[in-house]
């Protein structure tokens, strides 16, 4: 009797194995299941086809919808700008063969000749004119993208392949802009014949790869635009991104075999790839750069002296070598050292906690005085980054209350209306590469995520590096801009963060991007 | 009867609106979707307050909810902030495969329950009672996030069996279902186990046994039978967990469907997505529930009895 009830349970649990057997899409896996070293069918690995694992969706694909870096990530090779950018970040022609100022209000581009889009529809300044009529008009109003490109008044077509480009006002930094996200080309006939739900999930440009397919939160394959205007690229056949959002899988997909490139490993997980001899960890560094910004509105941080002697009490270097396991730079100043403006001459504060002590002895802050430190509760490096800090200004006599606050608060509510404490945790990416935006959003007053900074002579210098496109006029602002802010301490900059990246060795030609646009022009696979 | 079902039915239809209230109210107050939609950008505060207009959300809270109810009744949802799309249409999308994993994860945890708590009943105090009692307790005690974690490393890195995420077909179904079912399986096998204790001791039992059939017959079909009454009932009320375990087991596996879209939505502070996305789950829980009432009703009349004298 007993061994009947145990048959029934054995049974029951054999045909499930059969039925998911049986019903398998692909009949080639049953013979491989059986053999614990073998890939299944959809993880063989390919000649000339890549399969990517990248954290998140794009979502919708229309250029001017989107600020993701999920959207440049995979968008990179389906969408061209007038320009673009090499992956060591320089600026060359894309789209456009040249340009120049006709004068301090035209911008005038020469466009190359015998492109076409991925529907066949040719390239040309009807195309580009399309372009920004659309991002600045009514359907632009839909997405962030507009805000990023107010500077233009309009686009002329001049003959076929030429337009200029009314400006309003000086953007020195419009053409950085232009080589990528809102600013890429879409084709006007495609856009019109099809509207704007059917673009934003079947988006034709002029890159390297066309869509094939996409599957939302699953995947989106790409597949060789053979009309590609640089010869002899892209060299691979077919691209794979895959939408993995947990590290860890997306680690366990790398090990299977199953991806072949693994985009934003942890820190915590670079010891497992090290391990594995088929995988390269590759690094790079990211605009991205944490500090510790203050609160300039409360007391005891409205005084210099305070934040000048936080900024000495905390010992970056030794963050950076134990918690971020080396993988992080120290930077002087609020900006990433690949951005334009960025002074590598300016000096750091380093760790000197005597210093410190001083320094809040003279400004009368009391042994055990409390300030609050907010930072968003999912950032789990950053937390241990945060404990390190409450401990190392303990050592100063200063008292650190760490708040772990919801990421979206803490950014779209609790900064811009000063409600996160004495200092809180900031990070920035600073896409254009150019320390304009992130120092005037940052810093001129009134911003949004400035709700208490001010100081004239900031406000002047940040006047005198927009006014031009002298760079070097530029620059020499940007250093005197660096040198006030070092001096007035409004944050403690941290470090510049790095990105890692697991690579199969099979994979040839690939570079991680700095930006997280990736170039898979050149890449190619054994 | 009726009247009991107009009674439940007016209650579903004013749980669906406080609802509604809660949750559009709630979703405001967790911070500006505009900020968040420049991600890798630098936004000036001009282009935020343009943004917020174009969106309608500078209105105040009541005129918003106000014009959210009136397209709400004409089945119109809105549609998403990031991608243009309606809410309807991107939750028909997923929720095939939503509904196809918490059925794969009941699916399990029948699988295992049943055996693992008719074994534990009938031989109640054995060893093998033991380890079903141990394995209901580890079914509880297991996140669903570090199970599903320790499934892929095991069953799809170490040992190749299955893919370790992604849907492509259902061998991709395997590895994510356990990781549900799993969990809910510890709490069915400890039902099925009392369950079958109480039934085993009726005196309609030793009746069948008396009357000489077979022990397995009398387990299956006298016993489980009867038992499973309370088992089918909880796994109706158990539906809501079911999908609320389907969020997390989604991101662990990459699975697409609602619950990731829901965390998407919700890191983006996507609003529409997110109302939208609870209301109409809510709907559904609703509906089940109002499925289990309904058949209490007509499994015990005393309910609808007594239902009726309140009136």
């Amino acid at each position: 009797m007993k061994k009947k009830v145990g048959i029934t349970a054995c049974s029951a649990l054999l045909v499930l194995a059969a039925a998911i057997g049986g019903c398998s899409s692909k009949p080639a896996d049953t013979g491989t299941q059986a053999n614990p070293q073998s890939k299944t069918e959809a993880q063989a690995p390919a000649k000339n086809e890549l399969t990517l694992g990248v954290n998140g969706d794009p979502h919708s694909w229309d250029p001017i919808d989107t600020f993701l870096l999920d959207w440049s990530t995979v968008a990179t090779s389906v969408f061209e700008g007038l320009v673009e950018r090499t992956t060591d970040l320089k600026i060359q022609p894309g789209l456009a063969e040249s340009w120049e100022f006709k004068d301090d209000k035209t911008l005038q581009f020469k466009l190359r000749q015998g492109v076409t889009f991925h529907n066949g529809e040719p390239f040309n300044a009807e195309a580009v004119k399309f372009t920004f009529d659309r991002l600045l008009g009514e359907e632009g109003k839909k997405g962030p993208q507009q805000a990023n490109y107010a500077s233009i008044d309009r686009v002329e077509v001049v003959d076929e392949f030429t337009v200029n480009m009314i400006l309003k006002e000086k953007d020195p930094v419009l053409i950085t802009k232009l080589a990528g996200y809102g600013g890429v080309i879409v084709p006007p006939k495609y856009y019109k014949e099809k509207g704007d739900e059917y673009f934003n999930t079947h988006p034709v440009g002029t890159g390297p790869f066309k869509m094939d397919s996409y599957e939302k939160d699953n995947k989106v394959v790409l597949v060789k635009n053979e009309n590609y205007w640089k010869k002899g690229q892209p060299k691979l056949e077919k691209v794979t991104f895959r939408f993995i959002p947990e590290a860890t899988t997306r680690l366990a997909e790398m090990q299977t075999g199953a991806i072949d490139i693994m985009k934003k490993v942890e820190i915590s997980q670079t010891e497992s790839i090290k391990g594995m001899s088929d995988l390269e960890l590759m690094q790079v560094g990211s605009p991205t750069v944490y500090s510790i910004r203050f609160n300039t509105s409360m007391k005891p941080v409205d005084n210099v002296k305070v934040r000048e002697a936080i900024a000495y009490a905390i010992d970056a270097d030794l963050i950076i070598e134990t918690l971020l396991g080396g993988y992080g730079k120290r930077v002087n100043s609020f900006q990433s050292d690949m951005s334009f403006g960025y002074d590598p001459n300016l000096p750091l504060r380093n760790y000197d906690p005597e210093k410190a002590k001083q320094l809040l002895a003279e400004a009368g802050v009391k042994e055990g005085t409390e300030l609050d430190l907010f930072l968003p509760g999912t950032d789990a490096t950053f937390k241990e980054v945060a404990q390190a800090i409450e401990m190392q200004l303990g050592q100063v006599g200063l008292k650190v209350k760490l708040n772990l606050v919801d990421a979206s608060t803490f950014t779209s509510d609790l900064i811009p209306n000063g409600k996160a404490g004495h200092m809180y945790r900031n990070g920035w990416g600073g896409w254009t590469l150019d320390f304009d935006n992130t120092a005037y959003l940052m810093y001129h007053k009134g911003e949004f995520w400035n709700p208490d900074f001010y100081d004239e002579k900031v406000e002047e210098l940040l006047k005198a590096e927009r006014s031009t496109f002298d760079q070097e006029k530029r620059l020499a602002a940007f250093k005197e801009l660096n040198q006030r802010l070092y001096e007035l301490v409004p944050d403690v900059p941290l470090y510049q963060t790095i990105n890692l990246w697991a690579v199969n060795k099979r994979v040839k030609g690939f570079q991680p991007p700095a930006d997280e646009r990736i170039d898979l022009r050149e890449a190619s696979v054994e | 009867m009726a009247a009991f079902l107009i009674r439940r039915l007016l209650h579903s239809v004013f749980v669906v609106l406080a609802i509604t209230l809660v949750i559009f109210v709630l979703v405001r107050m967790t911070g500006d979707p505009v900020s968040i939609m420049f991600q890798a950008g630098e936004p000036t505060k001009e282009a935020i307050t343009e943004l917020r207009k174009n969106l309608g959300l500078d209105e105040p809270v009541h005129v918003q909810f106000g014009l959210y109810l009136k397209d709400m009744f004409t089945g119109n949802f809105g549609t998403s902030f990031r991608t243009g799309e309606s809410v309807i249409d991107m939750m028909k999308e997923k929720m095939g495969a939503t509904l196809l994993l918490a059925f794969g994860g009941m699916f399990v945890a029948l699988l295992i329950a049943i055996p693992v708590g008719i074994i534990s009943a009938v031989y109640r105090g054995s060893v093998a009672d033991f380890f079903g009692r141990i394995f209901s307790l580890l079914g509880i005690s297991f996140p669903n996030f570090w199970l599903g974690i320790m499934l892929i490393i095991i069953f799809a890195v170490k040992l190749g069996w299955f893919p370790a995420s992604g849907y492509e077909g259902l061998e991709y179904l395997v590895l994510p279902s356990v990781a549900l079912g799993l969990i809910l399986s510890g709490i069915l096998a400890r039902l099925v186990r009392s369950s079958m204790l109480e039934v085993m001791n009726q005196q309609y039992i030793n009746t069948a046994r008396s009357k000489g059939i077979k022990e397995w017959l009398v387990i299956i079909k006298h016993g489980l039978r009867n038992a499973l009454i309370p088992t089918v009932t909880f796994i109706g009320l158990q539906f809501g967990t079911l999908l609320g375990g389907t969020v997390i087991i989604e991101q662990v596996f990459s699975w697409p469907g609602i619950g990731r879209m829901l965390i998407d939505a919700i890191s983006q502070r996507d609003f529409p997505v997110i109302q939208g996305s609870v209301i109409i789950l809510s709907f559904l829980m609703i509906f089940v529930n109002l499925l289990v009432d309904i058949s209490y009703g007509f499994i015990d009349p005393r309910i609808r009895q007594g239902g009726g004298k309140s009136e």
